[in-house]
């Protein structure tokens, strides 16, 4: 009888490692990587006002006074990110620590800026902002909805071919820069991805674990109605949902999330009905250990390596099913998103491949590399396949 | 003796995992007779499978390599042929049967295509009713009831023993000249496995075959071979006559081995002893009190799913288990022996009859009703893969219980107990902060019995504890079983299908048979002179050491 | 099998109410609910129309009536046996016989059951050509990638299938229209509908005739179909590839695999008339889930492609928020699923021996 070594480290530790150890999942956490920092810096990477100007020695930057609250709260919300992530605390001291600081952040931006109310994107252009001494520009200096009516576009202007300014991406019809539009969208892809997501988790985990823990008759109320939120095309139900309720931002998180959550319950249940059978929980049971361990200690953190899984897929289609609405012409209106500026590219005209590839190219990533995390999890977690290269 | 058919020679087989070479056979040596058997031995990891499946050349070519050697069958090479020459010795002059009936069959074809498929491969050129008709003379050969009935039927609805016959018509179909049997029996239960003994012994006889037998149990050994060579760590450590090898081992490891079987294990005297002075007065007060227990899982069937039958895992079972005694309590598979534990602690909801400890009713009581007496009893598991929860530290499983319980001031002071109790089932007090997956099956067994003794139990179930363990390994648990109980004057029910450990182990033995207790009494006379029928062949279906 | 098959199409009654209850529930709950008001609202309708509307509205539902009294009244309408309903909208007779009436569409001005017969085939052609083609592509690709595993094909399907899997199929389409049917690029196939204007009057089969070659009615339909099709089915076919991979590969790891390779097998052997089989029987179950992800396909392909299938007549319902219309899809396409399940289910117990219903 050998003696089985192992290192020493945790389980999740483990599961990490064996995560990260491969070319795709780094391609894929370097793009969202990437959104992250084009949605959090969006008003300093594309924007129409100068960051910092000098006129007559006097430094000012328009950028900052123009910042909305949502840009500032973001902004305020990722450094309280970064700071918690430092921090030497539990993970459940380290959430609530977050929400508590965004929270806060909330409530001060809210009661301190107020931005001014109209902005208009041709007067950056004019000597006022012009003739200083000097100026740094965004790297895109377009503005989403500046539409550069100023300087005579036509719109529909394909990458490069623009005389006097460059348009790394081309315009669109009304003459916005696509490339602007699509940093300043992120934010509602990567925003609608992770909350959608997050409140069909959590629908799912709470239905699927009671129907995994209790059978009987709550499980099969439960199942009933998980096959009916399944047996209807998702995109339907989402449809019908957004047509009779409005389109607003916050609202489509929570109808993505609603129409979201049956895969999950299926998942948490089937994980729950294998878990409650393992020795370790009926020697918990026998301990006569109360129920909200046994569930939350005993069996939800040995069930939740599986579910991450279906979590990273699921932010995929969270972010597909917005894309989509959008793209039917049932998404949010009143904020550029790459759905709707593919839906644009369709509604044109003529065909502009510069109106469709770029967002719809985002969109795709975006899918590829919450799937290629997926993919790299579950290959991580479930160690059938990669022992079975072994023998027996 | 003889040309042997099959001679290796200096045998060695690498395997590749994960960027690391194992050395998983490493330079073993033997040969095997016409008409004998061979068996080898040894514990689980020692390369037995391993060498088998090189003889077969069945290893996966591109993680196995064959460094040096050889396999001489019949004089020729094994290790030389190539592809298409070996698939030629295989099946036809070489054949296996697995360890699983259940998953060796292919489950989507009837058993009658897969012997005529083995058939028609090596005999092209055999017309299909003449492969039927061989076919259905080889079921008739393993003693298939209804042959030519059973032709057209599916794996799935044969038992265990019958897949097993299925899988030995299919490799004899052929008439080969060597079967390699790898732990034919390991999964079926002692009845079946006395049988498909029996049946392999007069093929044998029949047909003149060679018998490589793979095993780690002694017993069988004893029944099957002729040679017996022992294996550790991929090598052979000893090779020679059955009767000599068990009867005077030569090398420490044979001997330690033999010693580790329950049957040749010393039994604490001062225990024993102990015990007999106990049991008169403590029959008189049952610590555990089973009246008329039911456990019965509905069948529902038809439209509107009314049920229709029971499953009757316990079927009106009554037992008295003394204070401070080891109850052992035998049956085969599926015989509703690990039922009736669970459902002593609550763990299986009874459908009726009564449990009781110290003369508190279980039964009906709430989850929150329960919890004080849960304290009592515990239970330790089978399957030392899950009976830990991986994501916890050690520590963590062990105080938990105690900080619900109340046991201990603080947690220091629980830390300290639950060092302790490490120390008590002899493992080191460091472990407490390390993850399951660090230890070996033995030591996880080993903590599991330390969560069980952690809220200072009077009674324990263990189930089957001991049996995914090898021998030696098994032995060390008995022992400290055995040693804990003299020091807590413990009370366990020992739930086991290994008569050995029963007669090493218990006070009392009860006999389980179909949800029912057919047989109860103190373990030596159940042993010795058993009463009701089915004990009887039970016990006689025990492979025993033939000394 | 008798009592399976009735236990099967019993239960799928509670399913379809709750379907049609959770979308009427939506409606309902929808702001301004489902008055009078809100459901003519929207639309810029002549004054006799809008009476007209309301008239049918409240004949069918009762709109003075609380919510689940509205349900109910639309469920007797619909459902095939229920209570009769008089002109002025009372409660008649209990009948067996009085047939199913889903109502009228105000958007389109015809009965949904017309609109729903002509819409339902075109989609249903559209999945019926797009499932086998799928399933071929998916075992060829999820065969040969598990045959020679870790080998460059492997590596590099099992990229592409899961880069193939996340391209948004709204993207697709878009790309594919834009540069093969636009007149901009190549333009290689229509742009539009699943036949030509002129196809009625083809005869069948392609020929040639004096002015030229005929495409005929067959082949202008497939002409038509090439895109939506190609669009359709990538995105199934990426998943189920790797699906079969890894169903392969598990099989030819088994025990029964082994048994057969003792037996002298060859590998071939061993992959086709053992391990093949055995490999299918999570591609059947999954099959089943393959209808709603199609239907929803649909929905866009049917919109890029200009279709008048059922996704079309969904994404019009929906913005047009047509009540009978969009509780009638919904049924129908819950209908269509679980008839896929069954179908499903049903090919299972013929493929596997193990599986039986009572």
């Amino acid at each position: 009888m050998t003696e089985t070594t192992v290192s020493r480290e945790s389980f999740s530790a483990h599961i990490w490692r064996k995560t990260l150890d491969g070319v795709g999942v780094k391609v894929g956490l370097a793009w969202i990587a990437l959104l992250v920092f084009a949605a959090v810096f969006a008003p300093f990477l594309a924007n129409s006002m100068p960051l910092l100007i000098s006129k007559d020695g006097i430094i000012s930057a328009p950028v900052l006074r123009y910042l909305s609250v949502e840009d500032a709260w973001v902004l305020a919300t990722f450094f309280i990110a970064l700071a918690v992530y430092r921090l030497r605390l539990g993970s459940g001291k380290r959430i609530l620590l977050f929400l508590l600081g965004s929270a806060v952040a909330a409530l001060l931006v809210n009661m301190f800026l107020k931005p001014p109310v109209l902005v208009i994107y041709d007067d950056f252009r004019t000597i006022t902002y012009t003739d200083v001494d000097w100026r740094i520009m965004p790297p895109i200096p377009y503005a989403p909805t500046d539409y550069l009516r100023d300087l005579g576009s036509k719109g529909l202007e394909a990458p490069f071919k623009t005389e006097g300014h460059t348009h790394l991406m081309g315009t669109e019809e009304n003459g916005a820069d696509v490339l602007s539009r699509m940093i300043h969208a992120c934010r509602i892809s990567l925003s609608i991805g992770l909350i959608a997501s997050g409140i069909a988790l959590f629908i799912g985990v709470i239905v699927g674990g009671l129907m995994g823990y209790f059978s009987g008759i709550v499980d099969m109320l439960g199942m009933r109605l998980v096959e009916i939120f399944e047996d209807i095309p998702t995109l339907f139900l989402l449809l019908t949902f957004v047509a009779f309720f409005g389109r607003s931002l916050y609202m489509m998180m929570v109808i993505i999330g609603i129409t979201g959550w049956s895969g999950y319950a299926r998942y948490v249940r089937q994980e729950f009905l294998k878990l409650r059978k393992q020795d370790y929980v009926q020697a918990a049971v026998a301990s006569g250990l109360p129920l909200s361990s046994i569930l939350f200690r005993h069996m939800l953190p040995n069930g939740v390596a599986p579910l991450l899984v279906a979590v990273s897929f699921g932010v995929a289609g969270a972010i597909l099913s917005e894309a989509t609405l959008s793209f039917l012409g049932l998404g949010v209106v009143d904020a550029p998103s790459w759905g709707q500026m593919l839906d644009q590219a369709v509604k044109s005209s003529t065909f502009n491949w510069w109106m469709a590839a770029f967002p719809g190219g985002a969109i795709f990533m975006t899918v590829f590399s919450y799937n290629l995390i997926g993919e790299a999890f579950r290959d991580a977690i479930d160690p059938q396949l990669s022992r079975k290269a072994g023998v027996n | 003796m003889s040309q042997p058919l099959l001679e290796v020679r200096n045998l060695h087989t690498y395997l590749q995992s994960g960027g690391r070479e194992v050395r998983a056979v490493d330079g073993i040596s033997f040969s095997i007779p016409k008409s004998e058997t061979f068996c080898l031995v040894g514990e689980s990891g020692s390369g037995k499978s391993i060498s088998a499946l090189s003889v077969i050349r069945l290893l996966p070519q591109d993680i196995a390599t064959h460094p040096s050697g050889e396999i001489l069958f019949n004089g020729q090479d094994l290790l030389k042929l190539d592809d298409p020459a070996i698939r030629s010795v295989r099946g036809s002059q070489i054949a296996m049967i697995f360890q699983e009936p259940m998953t060796s069959l292919n489950p989507v074809l009837s058993i009658g295509e897969q012997i005529t498929e083995a058939l028609q491969l090596h005999h092209p050129g055999m017309s299909d009713s003449e492969a039927e008709q061989r076919t259905i003379l080889a079921l008739e050969q393993v003693q298939m009831p209804h042959a030519a009935r059973r032709f057209r039927d599916y794996p799935h609805q044969l038992s265990g023993g019958q897949r097993q016959r299925v899988m030995i018509a299919m490799a004899l179909a052929c008439e080969p000249q060597l079967l390699i049997a790898d732990e034919p029996t390991t999964a079926l239960d002692v009845t079946v496995q006395a049988e498909i003994l029996r049946l392999m012994r007069k093929l044998q006889d029949d047909t003149g075959m060679s018998i490589f037998f793979i095993t780690h149990d002694f017993g069988v050994v004893s029944q099957m071979a002729q040679w017996v060579g022992v294996m550790q760590q991929g090598k052979l450590v000893e090779v020679g006559a059955c009767i000599d090898v068990l009867r005077k081992p030569q090398h420490s490891y044979t001997r330690q081995l033999l010693a580790a079987l329950p049957e040749n294990l010393s039994k604490p005297v001062l225990a024993t002893t102990q015990n007999l002075d106990e049991l008169s007065t403590a029959e008189q007060t049952p610590l555990v009190k089973i009246r008329d227990l039911k456990v019965w899982f509905p069948i529902k069937k038809g439209l509107f799913r009314h049920t229709v039958d029971y499953v009757r895992a316990v079927d009106e079972v009554s037992l008295d288990i003394p204070q401070g005694q080891i109850v052992a309590l035998v049956g085969e598979s599926g015989c509703g022996k690990t039922t009736l534990g669970r459902a002593l602690l609550q763990l299986e909801k009874p459908t009726s009859g009564s449990v009781q400890i110290d003369g508190q009713e279980l039964t009906g009581l709430s989850a929150h009703e329960l919890r004080p007496l849960r304290r009592k009893m515990q239970i330790a598991f089978q399957d030392p893969q899950s009976s830990l929860n991986p994501r916890l530290l050690i520590e963590t499983t062990l105080t938990e219980p105690m900080k619900v319980h109340g046991i201990g001031g603080n947690d220091e002071e629980r830390i300290e107990l639950a060092a302790l109790l490490l120390e008590s089932v002899q493992l080191k007090r460091d472990f407490l902060w390390r993850y399951p997956h660090e230890f070996s099956g033995g030591q996880r067994q080993r903590i599991g019995l330390a969560r069980a003794l952690a809220l200072n139990p009077e009674f324990i179930v263990c189930d089957e504890i001991t049996s995914a363990l090898d021998v030696s390994v098994q032995a060390e648990i008995l022992q400290l079983l055995l040693s804990i109980r003299q020091q807590r004057n413990l009370t366990l029910l020992f739930i086991t299908h290994n008569i050995g450990v029963v007669e090493y182990l218990s006070d009392q033995t009860v006999v389980m048979y179909k949800g029912k207790i057919v047989e109860r009494g103190k373990t030596a006379q159940v042993c010795k002179t058993p009463q009701h029928p089915y004990t009887q062949k039970l016990l006689a279906a025990v492979p025993r050491l033939i000394m | 099998m008798l009592t399976y098959l009735l236990r099967r199409l019993l239960l799928m009654i509670p399913t379809l109410l709750g379907i049609t209850i959770l979308v009427f529930t939506v409606m309902a709950m929808s702001p301004g609910g489902i008055s009078a008001q809100t459901l003519i609202g929207g639309t810029d309708m002549k004054p006799q129309e809008k009476q007209a509307l309301l008239n049918y509205y409240n004949k069918r539902y009762g709109l003075d009536k609380p919510a689940p009294v509205q349900y109910l009244r639309w469920l007797n309408n619909v459902s095939p046996i229920g209570f009769t309903i008089d002109e002025q909208g009372n409660r008649g007779e209990f009948s067996f016989s009085k047939g199913m009436d889903l109502g009228t569409s105000f958007q389109y001005g015809r009965p949904v059951s017309d609109i729903l017969a002509e819409r339902i085939p075109i989609t249903l052609l559209l999945n019926l050509v797009t499932i086998p083609f799928t399933y071929l592509i998916a075992i060829f690709v999820g065969m040969k990638s598990a045959a020679n595993r870790g080998g460059s094909f492997d590596v590099g399907m099992g990229m592409s299938m899961l880069a193939l899997w996340s391209i948004p199929t709204m993207l697709a389409g878009v790309l594919l229209l834009g540069f093969f049917g636009n007149v901009q690029h190549f333009q290689w196939f229509p742009t539009a509908g699943i036949s030509s204007r002129e196809a009625q009057d083809m005869p069948f089969l392609p020929h040639w005739e004096q002015t030229g070659f005929v495409r005929g009615f067959l082949l202008d339909r497939v002409w038509h179909l090439i895109l939506p099709v190609i669009c359709l089915s990538y995105g199934s076919f990426a998943a189920l590839a790797k699906l079969t991979r890894t169903s392969i590969l598990e099989n030819l790891n088994s025990d029964y695999a082994r048994t057969a390779r003792a037996k002298g097998l060859a590998e071939h052997d061993v992959l086709w008339r053992h391990v093949f089989r055995n490999s299918l029987l999570p591609l059947i179950t999954i099959s089943a889930g393959l209808l709603p992800s199609l239907l929803a396909g649909s929905l866009i392909v049917e919109n890029i492609f200009s279709i008048n299938g059922m996704g079309q007549l969904a994404v019009e319902a929906v913005k047009g928020r047509d009540r009978e219309l969009v509780l009638s899809i919904t049924w129908v396409s819950g209908f269509l699923t679980l008839i896929g399940y069954l179908i499903a289910d049903f090919c299972y117990t013929l493929a596997d021996p193990r599986v039986s219903y009572d």
